[in-house]
């Protein structure tokens, strides 16, 4: 007797949505193939659950109530009005709204040279070789069930790309909008590839004009070549209604530096992913991030770093801010292959407790078959400092305010590691935004 | 102005103060001395107001009113302040942040408006240059990367800022060398005035050559076991402990 798995409402959803999606999503015979690849493996194993250890702390088959239907075009006139999430910051702003690029809404002025800035949809319309092609990913990666989705429904997104000893002064900023008042979802990938020497800042921001129960699946794949410098930064934004994931692949070539940051500041339930590898030797990478979670939202960031080449040296800080019956869940794993020696990892968690019922978990794996590394791990996990609160209540200032600058002090040391002026300053207010409404 | 009467306390199952009477009148200054052990830091930590102690009987009254029930920022702004025996490190909290909360909401709580950054700014720098605080000191997080010294200081710079009506100092002269001694010495007889007392508690007769008390009292296993003028103080340093802990014992 064959047992049959039962299917959730999500996994229901899926199954009907594909194959009446998947001839009119854009690419060729080629990207069509990719996609009934990517979600043949879903529908073979469904949704993640409890059980398969990358998803030990998001259960996402019990966790997805829903999978809704493809978001539509959306109000564009709602979205040309919305206000910036990083006010000031000097960014090429380019529009993603409803899952489509929107150049009509983008900031296309007086491109850099050495800059160039397409549609995904566009590209794999055309069956643009590059493009296609960088839609193949490993195994491990495309295997992912948030990945394998994104591939499988991604309708539009950005190639972006920087020629080699280009530096490009001014961020560029993926601005991912949700417009409608019914759940919708969407999916979008971005290619980015940063040539030779050059420089690029990526920002990347992920919001929803309504609070209604969107899923956002949003996935960017960065290269990142020999001697190049990329700083990628993402703030999570969403209303608590939704459903964000997100997938960051970078490949770090030879000298080169990337730092990425991510602020979860938004979503029901959010998961933040990272795949990188360090593809050629000397560089540095730093990965970073923030959560902030109150009522009963859910988030994980669950990153995964091969160290894939000698003397190559990354920081890995993960912060947590958990209030009400939120959860936070962390997993880093740093693999470290033989002929890797000389590298030096640092991979550190923290999350503060606010409440009786708030959750961390914390993963954090080394795995290291060179002999000569420096490679370290920590967690901790605690509620607010007694002393500390003390000595700030001795001097008059109230609790509440006492517990925002101790609770911002613990943040500080992730955020100041933002480069960005503006973004810094951004979040720095959302983080204060939050403080106040926890306060009031 | 501080009235404690009768003032019982433990800690766990463990008794500290058993039965402190103490009354603190304007203008005055009193030294609280006493072994180790004595409940010295615990009557400190009492009166601001921290939750680890429990209050099994007695009162303390500021200005008349009833202090034990309100919470330690309530005290603050009520006009008490405790300079800590070692105060603490906040790393991520810049010093000038952490003043300015302080003053404004002592500023509140008077009906008084909030200070603008440029009058804040040269009414800080104006008591820290009197207390040899430096501005690269301002810009360090709470107390992070301060000598013992400097931190003595800082919290003697607090003091000046938030003009308490009653001061108590906790071993405000341990970890000092003799310079830094005079420093926070000066600091705080600049702040005497008719209107505002002291309570300074030490172990050592040292600090008392500097800011010259009008009563010392000695406490020992929790209660007030002689009352004197400054000449206890020397008494004590000649001839120790030794009398009143048998005392207590006995």
């Amino acid at each position: 007797m064959v047992a049959t798995p039962v299917r959730t409402p999500a996994e229901l959803a899926l199954a009907a949505r594909y194959p009446a999606e998947r001839t009119l999503l854009p690419g060729t015979a080629d990207v069509i193939a990719i996609r009934d690849a990517a979600f043949g493996g879903v529908e073979k194993s469904g949704l993640p659950h409890r059980r398969v250890e990358d998803w030990k702390y998001t259960d996402l088959r019990a966790r997805l109530k829903t999978f809704p239907p493809a978001a539509g075009a959306g109000d564009v006139a709602r979205v040309r009005i919305a206000a910036p999430a990083v006010e000031g910051d000097k960014a090429r702003r380019l529009v993603i709204a409803n899952g489509r690029y929107r150049p009509e809404l983008s900031d296309l002025e007086d491109l850099e040279p050495g800059l160039s800035i397409f549609s995904l949809a566009t590209a794999l319309e055309a069956g643009d070789v590059a493009a296609v092609a960088a839609l193949k990913l490993d195994d491990a990666i495309a295997s992912n069930t948030a990945v394998a989705l994104n591939t499988a429904f991604m309708t539009d997104g950005l190639v972006i790309g920087v020629a080699n000893g280009v530096e490009i002064e001014r961020p560029v900023e993926l601005v991912h909008i949700a417009e409608g008042a019914s759940a919708a979802s969407t999916a979008v990938r971005h290619l980015v590839t940063v040539g030779k020497g050059a420089r690029l800042t990526l920002i990347e921001t992920i919001e929803s004009l309504d609070k209604v129960a969107h899923h956002s699946n949003v996935m960017t794949v960065v290269d990142v070549g020999d001697g190049a410098k990329v700083d990628h930064i993402r703030l999570q934004l969403e209303p608590d209604e939704a459903v964000s994931m997100t997938s960051l692949v970078a490949k770090i070539g030879r000298e080169a530096n990337f730092d990425t940051f991510n602020a979860a500041l938004g979503a029901g339930l959010a998961r933040a992913q990272i795949f990188a590898e360090f593809a050629g030797r000397d560089s540095q990478a730093g990965f970073r991030g923030i959560t902030m979670l109150g009522g009963r939202r859910h988030a994980d960031t669950t990153l995964s770093l091969v160290h894939g080449a000698e003397n190559c040296q990354s920081r890995e800080l993960y912060k947590a801010v958990i209030d009400g019956e939120a959860r936070s869940a962390f997993a880093g794993r740093i693999a470290v292959p033989a002929h890797a020696q000389k590298t030096d990892a640092r991979m550190m968690t923290a999350s503060l407790l606010l409440s009786e019922e708030a959750e961390a978990d914390a993963k954090p794996e080394l795995e290291i078959f060179a002999d000569d590394v420096q490679c370290g791990h920590g967690a901790t996990c605690g509620a607010i400092d007694e002393d500390l609160l003390f000595y700030l209540l001795s001097r008059g200032i109230p609790k509440a305010e006492a517990e925002s600058m101790l609770i911002l002090a613990f943040l500080g040391e992730a955020i100041d590691e933002i480069q960005n002026q503006a973004v810094h300053d951004a979040l720095i207010h959302r983080v204060e935004g939050w403080l106040k409404t926890r306060a009031a | 102005m501080l009235e404690i009467k009768n003032l019982h306390a433990r800690i766990g199952d463990r008794e500290i103060l058993k039965g402190l009477t103490l009354t603190v009148k304007p203008g005055e200054v009193h030294a609280i001395m006493g072994p180790n052990g004595a409940g010295k830091s615990t009557l400190s930590y009492i009166l601001a107001g921290k939750d680890d102690y429990e209050v099994t009987e007695g009162e303390v009254l500021l200005n008349g009113a009833s202090i034990l029930d309100l919470e330690p920022n309530e005290r603050s702004v009520a006009g008490l302040f405790l300079a800590f025996q070692y105060p603490i490190e906040i790393p991520g909290v810049a010093t000038m942040t952490f003043l300015k909360a302080a003053l404004n909401a002592h500023r509140k709580a008077k009906g008084e408006g909030e200070l603008t950054t440029p009058e804040f700014m040269k009414l800080v720098k104006g008591v820290a240059e009197k207390l040899n605080i430096t501005s690269d000191m301002l810009k360090r997080p709470v107390n992070v990367g301060f000598s013992g010294g400097e931190k003595k200081r800082a919290e003697i710079m607090q003091m000046a800022l938030l003009q308490p009506s009653i001061c108590i100092l906790d071993e405000t002269d341990s970890g000092l060398d003799i310079d830094a001694l005079k420093v926070v010495s000066e600091g705080v007889n600049a702040l005497r005035s008719p209107d505002r007392a002291f309570v300074v508690i030490t172990h050592y007769q040292r600090l008392l050559d500097h800011i010259v008390p009008d009563i010392v009292h000695v406490l020992s296993d929790g209660r007030i076991v002689r009352t004197g003028g400054p000449e206890l103080a020397l008494d004590l340093e000649k001839n120790g402990y030794a009398a009143y802990v048998a005392n207590a014992a006995a």
